[in-house]
């Protein structure tokens, strides 16, 4: 296994690095540092400009970014010590990050690869509702509405509501049961959809390290599928998470993991949060060993990250990773509007073509009505997505800047509004599973205005 | 008068800049004039931490700040409770909240966010951190004589946690005895009604009034 050695190294600095007080690591170590470095390195970040056009920012904010890493490290929760990492073992850890992959079989996989700022080459769309609940009787069909869609390159379940009737319990059989249902009803509905060899992120209805480590495996997640895992926001790990790391690399899986900096927590605004944004995704290569980084940057209390607050941070930080590593680096997009809303579509619009044209490799989603709404996401959603990536491609930032501001200008209001929109089976026929004509033809308008704007769709 | 009006203007300050020394040392200062309790709280520290969370709500400030000023009101309020006790008046406590993230959520942001600003309107907040399973939230109930359980859940995946909490307080025939209430990323109105809690907030500011709306039924 080739990450025994770093894998070793990590458990080794957990035991031995310094004992420290949780909340002193958020105080001294985390805002604190966020704060010298954004002085330091003269972080200012545009309060009003959503597509950074300014590479010598990006570039101190990935400067800065390193050096508070390694002043700062992860702290791990069950040893209360920092996992420590000098700013030469980063910078050295980093130069052997992978910068391509393959995931998924046969026909199916596809090849995601590390981009630049205003790349050509088009990102991969984890088309998925990320989680999202949904009864059983709509997990299938939902599915399918993602899976379908040429657009879609990999994809992942949304959350059941209940295993067999019971409602799930973490750390329990029914956690288990609970993850190997997920990954059943999601192999059947790939092979239902006619891609079965897809690769899919795992596993989302699993907390726990049981729960996760159970249905990874034979029959199980797949070695070509992304396996996922949280850290704890911010910069934090446990035993846990690096129980789920470990099995991960025993199984030589794709390591997909993802840190989500809470916006107006302990980074402050928008300076410190571009910083530990990048920050974080170092992290996630440096001690977590990951293939490909992920964020889902998070409002505190609208729980999107379609707002400017964090548009603008998410953006500048995927510039300064792809501009400063060969990190593959994807994004989570969490509107607030649902289907059946044009909201929504705006929303997608705007991160979307930020995204692209900031050099990320990878956007997962939409996660449709923030998330949290039970069976509010729909196929339509991605494949608008898929075909925003295709066109955003073409662009440079300032073209991207000109559309973004027409989208975000189409949503701004409803940011606090919130319109959830409607539950799967009120826009999709679930006979056909294909979008309503009601929703239907709310895309097609919302494309056709974007087509105006300059988003070619050819 | 005048150094008085100037000693309430500084303690409000320092309780807006989070300097729980300075904070401490004035209303005691403020006790010793002859200032009454519950006016420092309501003419001092209410307005000002009023005015810190709606900065925070419009992000002029950020968590750092808010939990700094909470300190400063924590140390502030404990001065100002035992002067009031001291005094034979009744507490000033407007009442106590179990805090936690349910069984399996290891978030901790927004719990800070909200504990920080129950603390600062003068709740007692007892913060049983994360990944609490019911039983504990139970334990904590009982133990601290608790007014409201206020249970947090960011992931759509720890949702059933609270339910079964509240099914956990109402098998045991307590759940009368308390108010549940619940919040977090992955609870909607909806959700908080199925469950039976007593009520939801979509964000911290109103975690507070939605707790306070609670303590006067």
């Amino acid at each position: 296994m080739k990450h025994t050695t770093r894998l070793l190294d990590i458990v080794e600095r957990s035991l031995r690095g310094p004992l420290m007080d949780e909340e002193d690591f958020n105080d001294q170590h985390v805002t604190q540092g966020l704060a010298r470095v954004v002085k330091e390195f003269d972080i200012k970040v545009s309060q009003d400009q959503i597509v950074n056009q300014d590479d010598a920012l990006a570039d101190r904010v990935w400067e800065a970014a390193v050096d508070f890493l390694s002043e700062c490290g992860v702290y791990c929760q069950t040893t209360n010590r920092v996992i420590e990492f000098s700013k030469k073992e980063i910078i050295d850890i980093l130069r052997y990050a992978p910068d391509t992959v393959i995931v998924g079989q046969g026909t199916d996989a596809v090849q995601e690869y590390a981009r630049k700022i205003d790349d050509p080459r088009r990102p991969l769309l984890m088309g998925s509702s990320i989680g999202t609940p949904i009864e059983d009787e709509y997990f299938i069909p939902s599915m399918i509405s993602y899976i379908q869609e040429p657009e879609v390159d990999v994809t992942m379940a949304p959350t059941l509501t209940n295993i067999y009737g019971y409602d799930i319990r973490t750390r329990s059989p029914l956690e288990i049961l609970s993850s190997w249902r997920e990954v059943e009803l999601t192999l059947e509905a790939m092979r239902r959809a006619g891609r079965p060899g897809m690769a899919f992120t795992g596993i989302g209805s699993s907390i726990s390290d049981v729960g996760q480590l159970s249905a990874d495996g034979p029959g199980g997640l797949r070695q070509t599928d992304l396996h996922t895992f949280g850290i704890v926001s911010e910069l934090k790990t446990s035993y846990e998470i690096l129980n789920k790391l470990t099995h991960i690399l025993q199984r030589d899986g794709v390591v997909d993991p993802y840190a989500n900096p809470i916006y107006g927590g302990l980074g402050g605004g928008m300076d410190g949060q571009a910083v530990l944004i990048t920050a974080a995704m170092i992290a996630l290569n440096v001690v977590f060993m990951a293939t490909c980084v992920g964020t889902s940057p998070t409002h505190p209390f609208n729980f999107n990250d379609t707002g400017k607050e964090l548009l603008i941070p998410s953006g500048l930080s995927f510039q300064a990773i792809a501009r400063n590593s060969k990190l593959m680096s994807n994004l989570t997009n969490t509107p607030v509007g649902g289907p059946g809303t044009k909201t929504l579509l705006y929303e997608c619009i705007a991160l979307t073509v930020m995204m692209t044209v900031s050099g990320g490799s990878r956007i997962l989603g939409p996660r449709s009505a923030t998330g949290s709404i039970t069976g509010h996401f729909s196929g339509l959603e991605a494949r608008f997505t898929g075909e925003l990536l295709t066109a955003a491609a073409k662009l440079d930032r300032a073209k991207a800047e000109e559309i973004v501001q027409k989208a975000y200008a189409k949503y701004e209001a409803d940011l606090t509004t919130q319109p959830y929109g409607k539950h799967f089976k009120d826009v999709y026929d679930l006979k056909t599973v294909q979008p309503t004509k009601e929703w239907q033809t709310m895309y097609d308008e919302v494309k056709n205005e974007a087509a105006g704007w300059g988003l070619s769709f050819d | 008068m005048a150094e008085q009006d100037k000693l309430i203007t500084n303690l409000s300050s320092a309780l807006k800049n989070g300097e729980t020394d300075e904070a401490k040392q004035m209303t005691q200062k403020a006790l010793d004039q002859g200032l009454e309790p519950l006016a420092i709280i309501e003419e001092i520290l209410v307005p000002a931490l009023t005015e810190i969370g709606e900065k925070f709500q419009k992000f002029e400030i950020f968590l750092p700040e808010l939990m700094m000023a909470g300190e400063a009101a924590e140390a502030m309020t404990a001065i100002v409770e035992k002067a009031t006790l001291e005094a034979g008046q009744p507490s000033l406590n407007k009442g106590t909240v179990i805090l936690g993230q349910v069984e399996g959520d290891m978030h901790d942001i927004g719990r800070n966010i909200v504990g920080t600003l129950l603390k600062s309107h003068g709740f007692k907040v007892v913060d049983m951190g994360r990944d609490v399973p019911a039983s504990a939230f139970l334990d904590a109930a009982e133990k601290e004589e608790a007014d409201i359980i206020a249970l947090s859940a960011l992931m759509t995946t720890t949702l059933p946690a609270q339910k079964r909490t509240i099914n956990l307080f109402s098998e045991v025939r307590k759940r009368e005895e308390f108010f549940i209430v619940v919040g977090g990323g992955a609870v909607s109105e909806e959700w908080a009604k199925e469950i039976g809690s007593d009520g939801y907030s979509v964000d911290a500011a109103g975690a507070v009034e939605l707790c306070k709306s609670l303590m006067k039924k």
